[in-house]
C-alpha cells in the first residue's frame, strides 16, 4: 500500500511502502509540485533506493529554482536509510519526536 | 520456504507477503524486517531490470539462521554479474553530482551481516544473510 496527497499548508503526506513498484506514481506526484515541498514522512513504512530516486530527483528540480524539500516525521529506520545513502547531507531532515 | 516469482515490480507486494509469513511463523526479530525486504527488493529488482532475456521467474529461498534469516535469490539464463563487486558510490557528493544510479547495491552491501555470489550453467544465487546485532 501506498499513498501520496496534499495536505493542509502545502505539506505532502506519503503513507505505506515506497518501492520499486511505487515509485512512478510518486514521481508523477511530485513532479507537480513547485516551490518549498515540505514532506511528512510519518506514516511512510519503507523506503528503496526507487524511492530514494524519487526523493533525489525531486529535490534538485526544486533546488533548481531556489526551493528544495524538507522531510520531517522521519523514523529511525529510514533515517538509517537516509544517513546511509548520504541524503542526511543533502536534505533539510526533521525526525520523529519520541 | 521458496516461492517463484514473475520478472515484474508488481511482485514486491507478494514478496513482501513471503517475508511476512516466514517473520511470523518462525519468531523471527521484527526489528530485521526492513533490512531484509530492502536487500530482497534491491537484488530482485537487479535481476528483472538488468536480465532482459529470459521469461523465467525468479526463484527467492527465506531460510531462519541463527539469530536472523538467510535469503537467496536465483536468476535463470542469465550473464555472469556479481553485485558483491559493485563499486563504491560517493555518498559525500554534492547535490548536482549525485544521482540514484547503483544506491541500490550499495545499501545492500552496507545493511547485510554476509553476501555470497554463485554464478554455475547460466544460473546465478544470491545469498545474503541478516542477524540480529
Amino acid at each position: 500500500m501506498f499513498e501520496i496527497e496534499l495536505r493542509d499548508a502545502g505539506t505532502v503526506v506519503v503513507e505505506g511502502r515506497l518501492d520499486a513498484a511505487q515509485a512512478v506514481k510518486a514521481q508523477t506526484f511530485l513532479d507537480q509540485v513547485a516551490g518549498q515541498c515540505v514532506l511528512d514522512l510519518e506514516k511512510l513504512e519503507y523506503i528503496s533506493s526507487a524511492g530514494l530516486g524519487v526523493l533525489l530527483k525531486t529535490h534538485k528540480r526544486l533546488m533548481g529554482s531556489g526551493s528544495g524539500i524538507k522531510l520531517i516525521n522521519v523514523n529511525h529506520h529510514i533515517h538509517d536509510i537516509f544517513r546511509y545513502s548520504g541524503f542526511d547531507k543533502l536534505f533539510e531532515i526533521v525526525p520523529m519526536r519520541g | 520456504m521458496k516461492q517463484k516469482f514473475k520478472r515484474n515490480f508488481e511482485e514486491l507486494q507478494n514478496i513482501v507477503t513471503m517475508t511476512e509469513v516466514l517473520f511470523r511463523e518462525e519468531g523471527l526479530p521484527p526489528g530485521l524486517r526492513n533490512v531484509v525486504d530492502l536487500a530482497t527488493e534491491e537484488l530482485f529488482v537487479n535481476m528483472v531490470t538488468y536480465n532482459t532475456e529470459t521469461d523465467a521467474d525468479i526463484l527467492i529461498q527465506m531460510t531462519p539462521h541463527t539469530h536472523g534469516v538467510e535469503v537467496s535469490l536465483t536468476d535463470y539464463d542469465v550473464e555472469r554479474f556479481d553485485p558483491t563487486g559493485a563499486g563504491p558510490i560517493d555518498v559525500d557528493a554534492p547535490l548536482d553530482e549525485r544521482t540514484p544510479g547503483g544506491l541500490g547495491l550499495y545499501l545492500v552491501l552496507k545493511m547485510v551481516d554476509s553476501i555470497h555470489y554463485e554464478y554455475r550453467n547460466r544460473q546465478s544465487t544470491i545469498t545474503f544473510i541478516v542477524d540480529r546485532k
